[in-house]
């Protein structure tokens, strides 16, 4: 990473955000992208890496996305699968808690000025090409917005702008239950056309087979990553920021107004 | 009725319609696409109700492209909107 972008990065006082141990549901998530995101455009909180840790299995549906195109009722029923709907456009996410490894950055829009919308995702996510580099892992960017690899896909970006600040969150397959996410989702044949394979499930090659190292140690080196790079401290939600995003699944997030703004 | 087109190089656009009267009718445009505002997604589904079930490819694209004027977008284009409908209208590849 040359010394202008890290000089970038370094310019803010990265704040991390890691409940190891307080896994949250997956609405909670969802409205806590929405608060930290503001929080950023008004100054109120730092410029924040969060970590995820996931309380239940979901589909995450992107912003734009319609709940049955995407997915299988039944199979989310009979799997547990809570089906909820993020801020972000972009694709289905299907989640297992010991399954996947998620992270937002909540940046001020200035470290991405001057650059394209796909110059943009790429460049969020060089610090996590080097974190894989590192364990091993030869990934790239492929536009518009997948962390690949020669064995495969391993992960997918999203963003949302303000004018004040960009949400950036990511989600990787640690592993992967093929059978069981194609019996949630329904991936067809039209998406998959020009990506060079017929199969959802042989598309993805999870950092798991490729690291061969526990999930919290691949989710520890990330930080360290990040950390050495760019600087971080740690960080903690407030009783005050939990309770705006409870306020925030109550008004938005948990309505059926807001899931089936696309039925 | 239903039609999806994967854009090369872009996202998934998925269009779900009725034709009523030889009009679309009920149009949802989704998809896995990147838009800002979000407003501009419902005003983009919006501008294409009515329209003739045999408006041309050239037509919809018009259409769409008109509703999309003030947004960002990443991974949906106009022209990529309108074949997703005419698969949709026709039932098949367009």
């Amino acid at each position: 990473m040359n010394e202008e972008i890290l000089a970038k990065w370094r310019s803010y006082d990265w704040q991390l955000l890691r409940d190891r141990d307080t896994p949250r549901s997956p609405l909670m998530h969802m409205a806590l992208d929405e608060l930290l995101m503001n929080e950023v455009s008004q100054g109120k909180r730092k410029p924040t890496l969060r970590i995820w840790e996931w309380g239940a299995n979901a589909v995450v549906l992107g912003r734009f996305q319609s709940v049955r195109n995407e997915v299988d009722p039944e199979g989310a029923k009979r799997h547990n699968v809570q089906v909820v709907r993020r801020i972000s456009g972009g694709g289905a996410m299907f989640i297992e808690p010991g399954n996947t490894i998620t992270y937002s950055l909540y940046a001020p829009i200035e470290l991405v000025a001057g650059m394209s919308a796909i110059e943009s995702y790429a460049f969020l996510d060089q610090w996590v090409l080097i974190a894989l580099e590192r364990l091993g892992v030869k990934a790239w960017y492929q536009p518009i917005n997948d962390i690949t690899s020669e064995g495969g896909k391993i992960g997918g970006a999203a963003q949302k702008r303000q004018a004040q600040s960009v949400l950036h969150h990511v989600t990787m397959s640690y592993d992967i239950n093929s059978a069981k996410m194609l019996e949630v989702l329904r991936i067809g044949r039209e998406k998959l056309s020009d990506k060079g394979t017929t199969s959802a499930a042989k598309r993805v090659d999870p950092v798991r087979r490729q690291t061969g190292l526990p999930r919290v140690e691949v989710i520890d080196h990330m930080v360290a990553t990040f950390r050495e790079l760019f600087g971080l401290q740690d960080s903690q939600l407030s009783e005050e920021e939990l309770a705006a995003a409870e306020e925030l699944i109550a008004t938005k997030f948990g309505t059926d107004e807001w899931l089936y703004a696309l039925p | 009725m239903h039609g999806e087109y994967k854009i090369p190089g872009g996202k998934l656009v998925v269009v779900d319609l009725d034709v009523i009267d030889q009009r679309l009718a009920n149009v949802q445009v989704s998809g896995d696409f990147f838009l800002e505002p979000d407003e501009a997604l419902f005003a983009l589904s919006q501008s294409l109700e009515g329209l003739p079930a045999d408006s041309s490819e050239q037509t919809i694209t018009e259409r769409a492209a008109e509703a999309l004027a003030n947004a960002e977008t990443l991974g949906i284009t106009a022209e990529g909107v309108a074949v997703a409908v005419r698969r949709a209208i026709t039932g098949g590849a367009a």
